[in-house]
């Protein structure tokens, strides 16, 4: 039951952008967390991943046997963080080659996120941008920031093309304190740029998690005929052969996604892939995981 | 290569459409949005030089199911070397061995050509030799070996059967079927005419044979022969036999010819007859005065043509005395023994002599002595007669019973032995008479009507009722006449057909067959009847020879004569006979073929001399159509796409599922 309220192709079903971030952040809870029978009195708050050193009488076995994974219960008073949600919303992300776009999936991620965070008590604020910055809900925890935020990721509408300078340019300029930044794009930049523009973030000690959003029709294309391809940004086209496509293209996109990973690790940030046709709670997870390892 | 039906190779055109489905079709030039092209390189932007052919083994095995679609409703045909024109050469040596050929030394200087005919046999060559006349010998297989070839053309002797040719065609055609060679057929004969068959289609030689005739002879070639010789085989009375012959002449002048009877070495009797030019002329002798027993004869005309073989005419004749017959009747029927009688000794060649006697005076007969016996509407016969008569009709004689009034009285008929049903009369007011379609114009006034039972019958009346019926009695037989002889009953004794009729029945009855004085070369004799297979018979042939083997003295039903001369027939139950063959007097008439005929016959061979000068490879092929083999082709080709073309799908779906698998 869990997997199917997971599914992008289910999710796009769903129209409130709230009850899809309630669907799959309930959905993902529900299976983490069943009862607080360890005997604390204080107000649950939140899970959070086990590491190394914690109080093993505060993990939740049942949750262990369900996942196989270790989580440690926390409780209210014990998180103060501040998540960012920086959401690209260039042209490109509008592609798609099965139900979901990579712009739906990556609002369904979004809000996911910040709608777990919400829960967690968590300042949550978003940046939605292409070549310029579309839209700025400031991090709070205030009352009513979840609207906010759900909001303005509602109304995220495909742009033009993606320039990263700008928006990380404005978010650095509101950006006072140590937080998490969530990067969710496509990411079509040479990998030293997207790096270059993103690494100053870390030099304030924020956390940066990039989400990849691919479509798995860019990550390994199938053609069966030769076909003229046309840039959804700069419009221009191209004949491709299928060859071309099954083999030097796939190399090409794979180099890509290495690179960008590699270089990624290697200013301290995290890499996390998320093909449009992967269940959400992987990127759930991983945030959690981040979030453990950072806080 | 061509084809019969060329008009279909337009379908040749539908080869473009599997191209299109490929090609083209596949082809869309709808840009196609792709989030970006960053990964893309420019290089790849020529549609036409990257345009795939897609599937190309599909493609390829579609062009061709419908290149050899178009090819078999084409009909397509390779030229062949025609049946008997590719390959070494089969020479084929036919030598006539007819009768005729014994003329001079026709035969001799046929086989002296035949001879050097053969020296001409290249390497690699095979050669046949052929003896024909009016069956084929083959006196050798297909040999290029020289000895062999000398052998069997020295082994070839004049026959006295005649030739036909229609014959030599049929087997050439046969042996041209089996060796699958070009034949070239030499024919050393002296071409006569009468050898010809009825049908000129009988004549018709082989595909690629060629003709070479030889002739032994040329010209006109006079010559006299005895045709025919009518003389009975059995003489009685030698004072009264009467022998016929024909002479005849074949482009021949008007000739005065001595023709003699001989018999034996003695010369009977001799007369000079006028022949006319290339016509016929008929001798009479009377009295053939010979000692008793079997007699060689001939009829001669004397010498002066070309061909003195057939100038005798060979005969056989028996001298014998007439074989006794008993007529037992009533004391009071004085009629029928006297009109049966005069029928019986009024024969032309009367070989019964007729003894009567009346029931009373039966009693002490002895039977064996009579070729058969006539027992005349006898009522009341002593009882030792009729128990002599059973026992001799059941061991093997023969009995005619007349029925009249006096035998109606009876249940059964007497020795035939069957159920007597009623005595039929003709009406006055009815029907004036009866009568039968085998005698036409006798009137029966008194039939007995009996029943046929077992028995055959042979003649009946108007009203269906048997009025002559056969029946095997023991080893016996018995013939039943439904009426009387003696002109009361019937007007059957006042008929011509009473005399025929009382001869036949009495040759019947007596198992003496009229056979002829003289059969023909090639003529069939009746050795045994098919149920006769215990008894050996023996054929001594004209040199004294035993002309049958073990096996068929014991098996054979008829015996082909071979040759000309005296055959003696010498049968198990010590009877013999004399059988006297003549050639064939067809033989005798030596006028060639007219050229035309020839030619025309020549002409019937593809490789006849008529167009040996055409050009090798155009006359000596023959269109050979390879359809079936294209069909063959076509069905693998139409499974391979098949197959071919389910696994592109299946692949294709493979892939879309791995797609899926890896998407969940």
């Amino acid at each position: 039951m869990q997997q199917r309220f997971l599914n992008p192709a289910v999710l796009a079903d769903i129209s409130g952008l709230e009850l899809v971030a309630k669907t799959v952040v309930d959905g993902f809870v529900s299976g983490l967390h069943r009862s607080p029978d360890f005997g604390f009195s204080q107000e649950f708050a939140e899970y959070r991943a086990y590491a190394e050193g914690d109080d093993l009488r505060h993990v939740d076995w049942n949750v262990f046997a369900r996942t196989e994974r270790m989580y440690l219960k926390r409780y209210r008073g014990e998180t103060n963080s501040q998540l960012t949600v920086m959401l690209d919303t260039s042209a490109s992300m509008s592609y798609s080659s099965g139900e979901v776009t990579k712009l739906d999936y990556a609002r369904y991620a979004a809000a996911s996120l910040a709608y777990l965070a919400h829960l967690q008590r968590d300042a949550t604020g978003v940046i939605v941008f292409d070549d310029e910055v579309r839209n700025y809900v400031s991090p709070s925890s205030r009352q009513g920031q979840l609207h906010r935020v759900l909001h303005a990721i509602d109304q995220a509408q495909p742009g033009t093309h993606t320039d990263y300078a700008k928006p990380f340019m404005h978010f650095m300029q509101f950006h006072r304190r140590r937080g998490i930044a969530l990067v969710i794009s496509d990411f079509f930049e040479d990998p030293d740029t997207i790096i270059k523009t993103i690494e100053p973030l870390r030099f304030r000690g924020t956390e940066v998690i990039l989400f990849h959003i691919m479509d798995r029709q860019e990550l390994t294309p199938k053609l069966r005929e030769p076909m003229v391809l046309v840039d959804m940004e700069t419009k221009a086209t191209l004949e491709v052969s299928p060859e071309y496509a099954s083999h030097e293209y796939r190399q090409r996109v794979n180099a890509h996604i290495d690179t960008l990973k590699t270089k990624a690790q290697a200013a301290g940030m995290d890499y996390f892939l998320l093909p449009t046709d992967r269940p959400l709670d992987a990127a759930l997870r991983e945030y959690l995981t981040i979030r453990v390892g950072r806080l | 290569m061509g084809f019969f039906a060329p008009l279909f190779l337009a379908g040749l055109l539908g080869v473009g459409f599997p191209i299109w489905l490929h090609l083209l079709r596949q082809h869309r030039n709808v840009p196609m949005p792709f989030s970006s092209l960053m990964f893309f390189e420019r290089r790849i932007q020529s549609s036409v030089r990257h345009r795939r052919l897609r599937y190309l083994l599909l493609l390829a095995l579609r062009i061709a199911l419908i290149v050899l679609l178009a090819l078999l409703f084409a009909n397509p045909y390779l030229n062949r070397p025609a049946a008997g024109a590719a390959g070494a050469r089969l020479l084929i040596v036919a030598i006539d061995n007819s009768f005729s050929m014994r003329q001079g030394d026709q035969i001799s200087k046929a086989k002296q050509d035949a001879l050097s005919v053969l020296g001409s046999l290249k390497p690699g060559e095979s050669a046949q030799v052929l003896a024909f006349s009016n069956s084929i010998k083959v006196m050798n297989q297909g040999s290029s070996d020289a000895s062999e070839l000398r052998g069997a053309v020295a082994a070839v002797e004049a026959g006295d059967a005649r030739s036909s040719y229609g014959e030599l065609s049929r087997t050439l055609r046969l042996l041209a079927q089996s060796s699958k060679q070009r034949m070239e057929v030499h024919l050393f004969s002296d071409l006569q005419k009468t050898s010809m068959p009825p049908g000129f289609a009988d004549l018709q030689l082989p595909d690629g044979a060629k003709l070479i005739l030889h002739p032994s002879a040329t010209g006109e070639r006079p010559n006299w022969t005895v045709e025919t010789v009518t003389a009975p085989a059995r003489i009685y009375e030698p004072k009264k036999v009467r022998v016929q012959a024909t002479i005849a002449g074949y482009q021949t002048p008007a000739a005065q010819k001595r023709v003699s009877l001989v018999a034996g070495d003695r010369v009977l009797e001799s007369k000079t007859v006028t022949v006319p030019p290339s016509g016929r002329a008929t001798v009479e002798f009377l009295g053939f005065d010979v000692p008793y027993g079997y007699n060689k004869a001939e009829v001669r005309v004397d010498g002066g043509d070309v061909f003195p073989n057939d100038d005798r005419y060979l005969i056989s004749v028996e001298r014998a005395d007439p074989r006794k017959v008993l007529f037992v009747h009533e004391a009071r029927d004085s009629r029928s023994p006297l009109y049966f009688r005069t029928a019986l000794e009024s024969a032309a060649n009367a070989a019964f002599t007729l003894e009567t006697a009346t029931s009373e005076q039966s009693t002490n007969l002895s039977l064996d002595k009579y070729a058969f016996i006539v027992v005349s509407d006898v009522g009341s016969a002593p009882q030792s007669f009729q128990d002599n008569l059973n026992k001799w009709v059941r061991g093997g004689g023969s009995v005619l019973v007349a029925l009249g009034s006096v035998t109606a009285a009876k249940s059964r008929v007497p020795i035939f032995d069957e159920a007597i049903v009623e005595s039929r009369y003709a009406a006055r007011s009815a029907e004036r008479f009866l009568s039968s379609d085998q005698w036409e114009g006798v009137k029966f006034f008194q039939v007995i009507r009996f029943e046929p039972g077992k028995s055959t019958v042979l003649a009946k009346l108007g009203d269906g009722t048997p009025v002559l019926a056969e029946k095997q009695v023991g080893e016996g037989r018995a013939v039943v006449f439904a009426s009387t002889f003696d002109n009361v009953a019937n007007d059957f004794p006042l008929h011509a057909s009473f005399i025929p009729f009382v001869e036949e029945t009495a040759y019947r009855l007596a198992h003496q067959r009229d056979v002829a004085s003289s059969f023909s070369v090639g003529g069939l004799i009746e050795l045994r009847a098919a149920q006769d297979r215990a008894t050996s018979i023996e054929v001594i042939d004209p040199q004294g020879k035993r002309a049958l083997s073990l096996d068929q003295a014991t098996r054979a039903e008829t015996f082909q004569l071979p040759s000309e001369g005296y055959f003696e027939i010498r049968r198990s139950n010590g009877r013999q006979q004399m059988v006297a063959v003549n050639a064939d007097r067809r033989e005798s008439n030596l006028s060639p073929i007219d050229k035309e005929t020839l030619e025309l016959w020549q002409n019937t061979g593809q490789g006849s001399e008529s167009n040996a000068d055409a050009k090798p490879g155009e006359s000596d092929t023959k269109p050979w159509s390879f359809w079936w083999y294209v069909l063959f082709v076509l069905f693998l080709v139409s499974v391979t796409e098949s197959l071919v073309g389910s696994r592109f799908i299946e692949r294709d779906e493979t892939e879309e599922l791995v797609n899926r698998k890896e998407a969940a």
